[in-house]
């Protein structure tokens, strides 16, 4: 039996064209753990993408939406995988008027091709979540991830302004618009952030960018325990100071306990702050490691992926805590390396958002995080795990304790999605 | 004042009405004729009115609960109220529903100020939040302008922003999380404290939902930092363009102003002659300027600022020296609704939004949209996010006149959403504008938000008739 019976395959191929359905070797690309689909689609167009998910409503398939596949690790494994749905190919900018500081662009847009169209206009758009080379536009709003650049500019949910969605059933909508403030009825978009395409896809964006700023520095500090680090991070929130970046690292390699802290405007309050973090670092026991800086913001940029993990083979996991219990949430983490296990972990401060990695062996990687999670819940916080061997999967749930509202959460899937097609059985319980 | 045929005064239930007062208590339930007019109105009481069959003043989310649960099961309508300062008549009855305010729930339950941080009931008014955060060097953006009276809960329903929200954002950027007492009087807790939770971002889809979607009875906030310093500048232009030349190159320039603020000829005319504010008549616009953040920042933008404005170039430029200058640079600014009322009998205050760019064309076709309609049309900006309120005059004992100014406001919104805007950036649609949604939005577009109304109302009794056009609204009561 051919992997593409019970597929409408030639009406799928009348909506993309030979050469963008495929259904050999290729499909293995769209493997998630291990299911591999019985065919993946590359639809041109949003309007491609309404006809695909007609045809998958109308045959009850189950429907992966498709971004760089970074990110694909996240959630639970597909109940049923018959396509994937590849957005690759809608990756142009609908609208871009520097001027307004918004842009308009296709989902399958990656976050560096959009840093370089708006870096030519001297703008930026402060979605960083990693990586930045393969993540897109679409898979990162869908997935809700954010970068450290938070601290500054907010998450999805601050720089989205519009969406245009393919719904499940193969209609589309548009929610929001293309103007930074707007009260007009719902604010849909706001659904479909985190969502995990599980309401519907997201074909197009609009999002607020950023003037670059004209100058940027930034420190690292080297600390010899948590608290002092912890206490520097707290009193500098509490200043005027406005920091771009400012992560609360527990490093392994020998790296210790560390303050990134990155600064952003006008060259004359850049270096004021900069004097600043200095100062208070001198006064917290702290120790300027500057010329590290760059390096330490690449290895962020991809944290807590990385190439010097081999993947699937250790469990990287994001977390939250309230802003007061960060410190609290990082001890507990590092409370974990005595556990056959190997950890690092990076706090956002300013959001009580955390990520980490953790290495070792199939049990030791299980008890160990069963036993951040059990640290980060005790604090009212929650972790999933974004990455981890099969045998932690089944181990723990992913996504933690389901919240009060998710009766509501399922009702909403039922409206949107009644037929479960869009990445079935990946999210919370029964989403 | 003219008004539209709501629909006729519902009796309520005897059983009702005695199973109410035993939830909140005799003093908790309005019903007498005179007082219940109070709540006819927000304020834009231009063409709705309508009475409440009662008015239920709760003290707990508990007693929301409950007076929710007993309305379904006789099958009254519910409006929610906060202060009743909304713009687009949001928590106008339309006629016999039972008001729940939320005035009496005025409790400030936790301020965290390590986590930044603030949870208060809904009644709490917005301005209590940046007062009782000062001490803790915090404070709370979102500034609406009736900020001494709107409430949290209110401003949780329509989103509102105020003139720093440029900065700041609006109040969905400040939300984090909230008690809610679903239609079915059901209490759920939507968003947290603790941020980035898996799951639907149930909390940001009921922020400006206009009470549509439950009664929010607590709020949990952001806090930031106090800046370190303000500054404000005011700079006089020959002209609207030269105005809007300022506002391109600041923000080209990378400056994000807390407010700029642009007021055009007939405003700052009409200002000038209600309180002298220093204007020059042959002006045509002026813009106002407040940087906040770090002393070293703001004093090398304002340099910027200035320079800009004299390039653009202006007439004048001045940075207030102390506090009472900043005040008095705001204060023809914050008047300028006041001064309408004194030179026109009636006005007609609208809220849109273009893309930032189009002001200038926008500017424009107001104009000839105003002598089209034989209205005056003087025009208040929120210039650096496009954020339009022109003010249509009017005399309403004119016969046609408010007709015209009607029409010389649909005309206005038309044009802005041809241009890419949208039908309201901070008012929102209430009563006022449910006609002109689908401007913006299919049916399909509709059809989504219809979906999660459902969800939350499948009975349709939380502030019917609002947000949708009629066509719309099939499960409504």
């Amino acid at each position: 039996m051919s992997p593409a019976s019970g597929l409408p395959a030639a009406e799928l191929l009348a909506v993309v064209g030979a050469p963008h359905l495929v259904t050999g070797e290729g499909r293995l690309r769209y493997r998630i753990g291990g299911a591999v689909p019985r065919g993946a689609l590359q639809p041109a167009d949003a309007g491609e993408v309404e006809r695909i998910l007609a045809l998958a409503w109308r045959d009850g398939l189950g429907v992966v939406p498709w971004g760089g596949g970074f990110h694909q690790g996240i959630g639970r494994p597909p109940a049923r995988y018959d396509l994937a749905l590849d957005l690759a190919r809608l990756d142009r900018v609908i609208d871009h008027q520097p001027g307004d500081m918004t842009v308009t662009v296709q989902a399958g847009l990656t976050l560096e091709a959009l840093a370089a169209l708006l870096g030519r206009h001297g703008q930026h758009c402060p979605l960083d979540p990693p990586p930045a080379t393969r993540a897109t536009v679409g898979g990162v709003l869908a997935t809700n991830l954010s970068g450290p650049l938070r601290c500054r500019y907010g998450t999805a949910r601050d720089l989205v302004l519009g969406l245009r969605i393919a719904h499940a059933n193969g209609t589309r909508s548009v929610g929001g618009g293309r103007v930074v403030k707007n009260a007009t009825a719902y604010d849909i978009p706001k659904l479909y952030l985190g969502a995990l395409g599980t309401l519907g896809v997201i074909v197009e964006a609009t999002v607020r960018v950023y003037p670059r700023p004209p100058a940027d520095a930034g420190e690292i500090i080297a600390f010899p325990d948590l608290s002092a680090a912890a206490a520097m991070a707290d009193r500098l929130l509490h200043s005027s100071l406005v920091p771009t970046r400012l992560e609360l690292l527990d490093g392994g390699g020998g790296r210790g306990i560390r303050l990134l802290v990155t600064l952003a405007g006008v060259p004359e309050a850049v270096a004021f702050q900069q004097n600043a973090v200095a100062e208070m670092a001198a006064v917290a026991g702290g120790k300027l490691q500057t010329e590290q800086l760059p390096a330490d913001l690449d290895l962020l940029g991809e944290f807590p992926w990385g190439a010097d993990t081999g993947r699937g083979d250790g469990v990287l996991w994001r977390g939250g805590v309230r802003v007061a219990d960060c410190a609290r949430a990082m001890a507990a983490v590092r409370g974990v390396a005595g556990m056959d296990v190997s950890s690092e972990a990076a706090a956002t401060v300013s959001a009580g958002t955390l990520r980490g990695r953790l290495s070792g062996g199939p049990e030791a990687l299980c008890q160990a995080a069963l036993k951040v999670r059990t640290s980060l819940e005790g604090l009212g916080g929650y972790l999933v795990v974004l990455e981890a061997p099969p045998a932690v999967r089944t181990a723990l749930d992913v996504w933690g304790s389901p919240p009060g509202s998710l009766h509501l959460m399922q009702q909403l899937r039922q409206a949107f999605d009644g037929r479960r097609i869009l990445n079935p059985g990946r999210f919370l319980e029964s989403l | 004042m003219p008004m539209t045929a709501d629909t006729p005064h519902n009796a309520i239930p005897i059983a009702l009405l005695g199973a109410l007062r035993e939830i909140v208590g005799p003093d908790g339930v309005v019903s007498d004729p005179d007082e219940l007019r109070v709540y006819e109105a927000d304020a834009f009481a231009f063409q709705h009115r309508g009475m409440p069959g009662l008015v239920v003043l709760p003290t707990s989310t508990p007693q929301v609960a409950e007076v929710v649960r007993l309305c379904a099961r006789h099958g009254a309508a519910i409006v929610p109220r906060g202060a009743g300062t909304g713009l687009s008549c949001g928590a106008t009855p339309r006629g016999g529903e039972v008001v729940v305010a939320l005035t009496r729930m005025t409790r400030l339950l936790s301020l965290d100020a390590v986590s930044r941080t603030a949870t208060v009931e809904a009644g709490y008014v917005n301005l209590w939040l940046t007062q009782a955060a000062r001490p803790y060097g915090l404070f709370y953006a979102p500034d609406p302008a009736s900020q001494q009276a709107c409430t949290l809960g209110g401003n949780v329903a329509e989103n509102a922003g105020g003139p720093h929200c440029l900065k700041y954002g609006t109040t969905t950027n400040h939300v984090l999380g909230l008690t809610v007492v679903l239609p079915s009087g059901e209490i759920v807790r939507l968003g947290d404290v603790v941020q980035d939770r898996p799951g639907y971002d149930l909390a940001g889809v009921f922020v400006g939902s206009e009470g549509t979607l439950g009664i929010c009875t607590e709020v949990t906030v952001r806090l930031m930092p106090a800046p370190e310093s303000v500054k404000t500048i005011l700079a006089i232009f020959r002209t609207m363009e030269d105005a809007s030349t300022a506002v391109s190159n600041i923000i080209g320039r990378g400056i994000i102003p807390v407010a700029l603020e642009m007021i055009d000829r007939p405003t700052l005319q009409a200002v000038e002659a209600s309180s002298h504010a220093g204007y020059p008549l042959d002006a045509g616009a002026v813009l106002l300027i407040e940087l906040e953040g770090l002393r070293a920042e703001i004093e090398a933008e304002a340099a910027g600022v200035e320079s800009i404005c004299r390039e653009a170039p202006c007439l004048s430029v001045q940075t207030a020296q102390s506090e009472a200058e900043r005040i008095r640079l705001w204060k023809g600014r914050k008047e300028a609704a006041g001064a309408f009322s004194r030179i026109s009998k009636h006005f007609y205050h609208e809220d849109t939004v273009v893309p930032r760019t189009k002001l200038p064309q926008v500017i424009a076709e107001i104009d000839a949209i105003a002598a089209r309609n034989s209205v005056r049309v003087a025009s208040v900006f929120h210039a650096g996010d496009g954020n339009l309120h022109p003010l249509i005059c009017y005399d309403g004992d004119v016969a046609g006149q408010m007709e015209s100014a009607l029409r010389a406001g649909s005309e206005i919104i038309h044009y802005c959403i041809a241009a890419g805007g949208a039908v309201s950036g901070e008012h929102g649609i209430g009563l006022e504008k449910r006609d002109q949604l689908r401007l913006m939005f299919s049916p399909a577009d509709l059809e989504a938000m219809q979906k999660v109304r459902r969800v939350f109302d499948p009975a349709g009794g939380m502030n019917p008739g609002k947000i949708f056009p009629d066509e719309e609204r099939g499960a409504e009561r």
